[in-house]
């Protein structure tokens, strides 16, 4: 069974079924985004049964596309692109629980939402740079659909931005990897060839040109300071599940794509800018984690950390792709990377599930409105508690030994950047505890003490994502055997 | 050689004409399709004058089968005295005219079916695509302007049609003005090439112009841009578009926006590198240049219009801008011509695809402002399918038939060492997102507002158009393998 495409096709025709349903609301549509989750989740289950974590890429499946351009459906897996996928699917299971927009799912929502599961899952799993390609564009359509219809007040104005910047974004991507196809020989979409035969070895002006184009669309998505802008409209105005894939996914393709392109194809000329990249990283945790701690909208709040700890993931990979890096240390860094981009989707996904929760019960977010939660809902107010360490990386949650990683990484190459970058968790904590105080303890006011606490469908939707996130905290080594950067580097 | 040789000679190559005539059957289609179909327009009475429709529709897709057929049983050759070239460039223009005049056909008969002179309108449609093809297929100076003043002609005509219509008839004659201008400075400098030359023949022109004076080569060359840059809509020779394409019946204004277009582009690529051979004069570089400005003015110009037909012609600006980067890499890449090739068959289908959900939307709202499109997707889920598969195709996004096309002109310009064209392409490519969203947006997004006209009941021609662009849009780029082998294969004879 190719079960790699088994788990894109299958969201892929569900999509195209929803178009067909009849017009009157029905609960069809949800049941079709959850069957075809499960049977993606299943298809990536059997996938790291079959995975052999002592090598790199494998398990690929090929299929004629456009041969003249040597353009294939290429599928396979690594250690990071499987642990992405499992992510991605587990977010996808627990957005679709939640629901978005109307309830029932509407024939229109779920379509957008299983294209955008098939996209995000083929984006990582591609091991073609057409496919790469096109499933990042396909995404940004799903997703511009997903904010513009179903999101907050100014959905319109943030769909846009998020378009545009994504689009800005994803263009010097083609022409970087039209680059990489005319400079190969032969001539080849073949990302697995690229990367083995590297044809721009070496750090000239061309490769320099290259790299700059790939960086800035990685970077916009990532998203790296100073291209952040279009994050916090975005994830605020979106519905809440589009905040949880935004978030939790979606910015991962950034991070995702400066490893498998600028790092594993290019990595001569990543050497020359290692340190600009981390500079750029380390300005991404300090600045996120400052405006975070300015906001008072929880939702705000939590994009903003979303910055701080992409900045993270950057540094690390940046460490990685300098020279002079030992090798144990370059390993530990870009180990920690992955499992960062892991433990954020999972944690910054239960954030925004709990800023959509507070959101529907009291009407605002505002943490200035908002005061002892903790009375009338105890559950809840637990559940932010535990997120709130998780993001704040606190030992045995799964954030801690992702960024005690790359900090380890890091210092053997950057110090200086290792030890700037450890104020953002301290910043970061502070702003977490602040928040917590705010909005928990103290006086009950008189309009939130009947609010009711967690429902089945909003503890369907978190319990996955923490038991995920504690359980790799507790026990990381179940990612780390997975990704295991060694074996693919 | 026909002049000054004996009665002998001249019966020869009269006897080698007749033979040759067999590669001219896509052109014969179209002639006869034409001549027929004025007499039945004479002799149907008013209310058949759709058989004459029909009748043209099918000569036109009888067109694009011998264009196929000429290419898989003749081969390429220039026949009539190299005058006529009938290769992998011009069989595939013909065969695009042929399937996309006729759906232009379907697209003009619910507009025009039971206006007076309806029939006449087809008959003129049909000399217009033949002019088209023979445009495509010229060698020859001469040839060449007399299948532009044909072209300019027909057009101008479609382009009047409303008569009643102050609208119409200023686009007209603006056009007209414009055309005739344009064909008598391309005319011009046709001369001064066979003044340089002594011949009218384009190969011989080229060998000539090689050695000839560069100022004369120059102004000569700009001359003769200006009337196939007219026809493509190119900047600076483009004024004419969005008025014409307002002011005129909106199918008219598809077939405007495609045929004439992608002929003119198609006699650009033949004949710049005919006559300039080995980039005399460096008219890579011009054309390149021309090619940033198009499409940065097109798309410029592009963002405040409300009128979505405006939008179209301004778009279509752009896209010419696109499809002129094949162009520009003829001499400095092979991937030029099949770049340009592919990109306009794609460039067919989502026009027309754009255009037949504007001319739906017309004629039941009897508008095409922005409003008009307002909450279009709860009412008719298909058109607005279309309209977005359309739009996001035009703006170049994957998987649909722009994207590829997009793709392949990026590759050539990249590969022709003009990576700057590419970064101006791109650039262009952000800024059409506003105005193609502009119009996608309240279309998808937004309730329609309740004061509404009923429904019209859709037309059965323009669905089916609706429906084979739409689906030609997607498939084209899902699907590119088969059409990038054609587009490989569509070589130019030189």
């Amino acid at each position: 069974m190719p079960w790699l495409t088994v788990s894109i096709v299958v969201p892929l025709l569900l999509a195209g079924v929803t178009a067909l349903l009849p017009a009157r609301p029905s609960r069809v549509p949800h049941a079709l985004v959850l069957a075809a989750t499960a049977v993606s989740a299943v298809a990536l289950a059997v996938t790291w049964i079959r995975f052999d974590s002592a090598r790199g890429m494998q398990l690929i499946e090929e299929a004629t596309w456009i041969p003249s351009l040597d353009v294939a459906w290429r599928v396979g897996v690594d250690g990071m692109s499987l642990a992405l996928a499992l992510l991605t699917v587990v977010l996808f299971g627990a957005s679709a629980a939640y629901g978005v927009g109307p309830r029932p799912l509407t024939r229109a929502a779920a379509g957008m939402l299983l294209l955008l599961e098939a996209a995000t899952l083929a984006f990582f799993l591609a091991e073609d740079f057409l496919l790469f390609y096109v499933a990042f564009d396909v995404t940004l359509v799903a997703m511009y659909f997903l904010i513009a219809l179903w999101g907050e007040e100014q959905r319109r104005y943030a769909a846009l931005k998020f378009f545009l910047y994504t689009l800005i974004g994803s263009l010097p991507v083609l022409l970087g990897i039209i680059a990489l196809f005319l400079q190969s020989e032969p001539q080849t979409f073949d990302m697995t060839r690229l990367a083995t035969e590297q044809p721009f070895a070496g750090a000239g002006l061309g490769a320099s040109l290259v790299f700059l184009a790939f960086f800035v669309g990685f970077a916009i998505k990532a998203p790296v300071v100073p291209f952040h802008t279009w994050l916090p409209a975005a994830h605020v105005e979106a519905p809440t599940a589009g905040s949880v894939l935004l978030a939790g996914v979606l910015l991962k393709m950034g991070t995702y794509g400066l490893v498998r392109v600028n790092l594993q194809m290019l990595p001569d000329a990543f050497a020359e800018y290692a340190l600009p990249v981390a500079l750029l990283g380390l300005l991404s945790v300090i600045y996120g984690a400052l405006v975070a701690m300015a906001q008072s909208d929880l939702k705000r709040l939590v994009a903003y950390t979303s910055v701080n700890h992409m900045g993270y993931v950057v540094i690390g990979v940046a460490a990685a792709a300098a020279t002079g890096i030992s090798a144990r240390a370059r390993e530990l860094a870009i180990d920690g990377a992955v499992l960062q981009m892991i433990a954020h989707g999972f944690v910054t996904a239960t954030l925004f599930f709990i800023a959509g929760f507070i959101k529907e019960r009291a009407g605002t977010r505002d943490l200035g409105r908002l005061s002892g939660l903790l009375r009338p809902m105890p559950w809840y107010s637990s559940l932010v508690a535990l997120a709130f360490f998780a993001s704040l990386g606190l030992p045995g949650l799964a954030q801690f030994p992702a960024e005690l990683q790359i900090f380890l990484g890091t210092f053997d190459v950057f110090p200086a950047v290792a030890a700037v970058a450890v104020v953002g968790i301290v910043i970061t904590a502070a702003l977490f505890l602040l928040a917590l105080q705010r909005a928990f303890m103290g006086d009950t006011p008189e309009p939130l003490r009947g609010l009711p606490d967690l429902h089945a469908r909003e503890i369907v939707a978190v319990a996955p994502l923490v038991t995920l996130f504690v359980v790799l905290g507790l026990y990381p080594r179940l990612a780390l055997d997975l990704i295991d950067a060694a074996s693919w580097l | 050689m026909p002049n000054g040789g004996t009665l002998e000679q001249a019966k020869q190559v009269e006897e080698m004409m007749l033979k040759e005539l067999a590669w001219l059957w896509p052109v014969g289609a179209l002639t006869l399709g034409a001549i027929v179909a004025v007499i039945l327009a004479m002799a149907a009475p008013r209310h058949r004058q759709g058989l004459v429709g029909l009748w043209v529709a099918l000569a036109h897709l009888a067109a694009a089968g011998l264009a196929v057929w000429v290419w898989l049983d003749r081969g390429f050759m220039a026949v009539m005295e190299q005058t006529v070239v009938v290769d992998g460039l011009s069989l595939t223009l013909a065969a695009l005219i042929g399937v996309a005049g006729a759906l232009c056909v379907a697209l003009a008969r619910p507009s025009i079916g039971g206006t007076d002179r309806e029939g006449e309108f087809y008959a003129v449609l049909t000399f217009a695509s033949l002019a088209a093809v023979l445009l495509g297929m010229a060698a020859d100076a001469a040839l060449l302007g007399l299948a532009i003043g044909a072209l300019g002609l027909a057009t101008f005509v479609m382009t009047g049609y409303l008569r009643g219509s102050p609208g119409s008839n200023e686009a007209s004659i603006k056009y007209y003005i414009f055309g005739t201008v344009s064909g008598a400075v391309m005319l011009y400098g046709l001369s001064w090439w066979f003044g340089l030359a002594g011949t009218t023949n384009l190969r011989e022109i080229g060998k000539a112009l090689a050695d000839a004076p560069l100022a004369a080569v120059v102004a000569s060359s700009a001359l003769v841009l200006f009337g196939l840059g007219y026809k493509a809509a190119l900047v600076p020779f483009h004024f004419w578009t969005p008025d014409a394409y307002d002011g005129a019946p909106l199918p008219v204004a598809a077939y405007l926006s495609v045929l004439p277009k992608l002929a003119g582009l198609v006699a650009l690529a033949r004949v710049l590198p005919m006559a300039l051979p080995d980039d005399t004069a460096g008219w890579s570089t011009a054309v390149a240049a021309l090619a940033a400005a198009t499409m940065t003015l097109g798309n410029l110009a592009a963002l405040p219009q409300r009128n979505v037909v405006r939008l179209l012609a301004y778009s279509s600006i752009a896209q010419s801008g696109y499809l002129l980067m094949g162009v520009a890499a003829l001499e400095g890449s092979d991937q030029g011509l099949p770049a340009l090739v592919y990109y306009a068959i794609a460039y067919a289908a989502m026009n027309l695809a754009a255009f037949a959900v504007v001319l739906a939307v017309q004629r039941e709202r009897g508008s095409v402002d922005l409003d008009a499109f307002r909450g279009l997707g709860r009412r008719h889920p298909w058109w607005t399918a279309t309209l977005v598969v359309a739009f996001l195709s035009l703006l170049g996004l994957p998987p649909l038939a722009g994207f590829v096309g997009k793709l392949e002109v990026f590759l050539a310009a990249i590969d022709a060492d003009q990576a700057w064209l590419a970064v101006i392409a791109v650039l262009n490519t952000v800024v059409s997102l506003y105005y193609y969203l502009r119009v996608i947006a309240p279309a998808v997004l937004e309730s329609p507002s309740a004061t509404e006209a009923s429904p019209a009941r859709p037309h059965g021609a323009l669905t089916a158009v609706l429906g084979i662009a739409g689906v030609a849009t997607v498939a084209f780029g899902v699907a590119a393998e088969p059409l990038l082998r054609l587009a490989e294969r569509a070589t130019a004879l030189t």
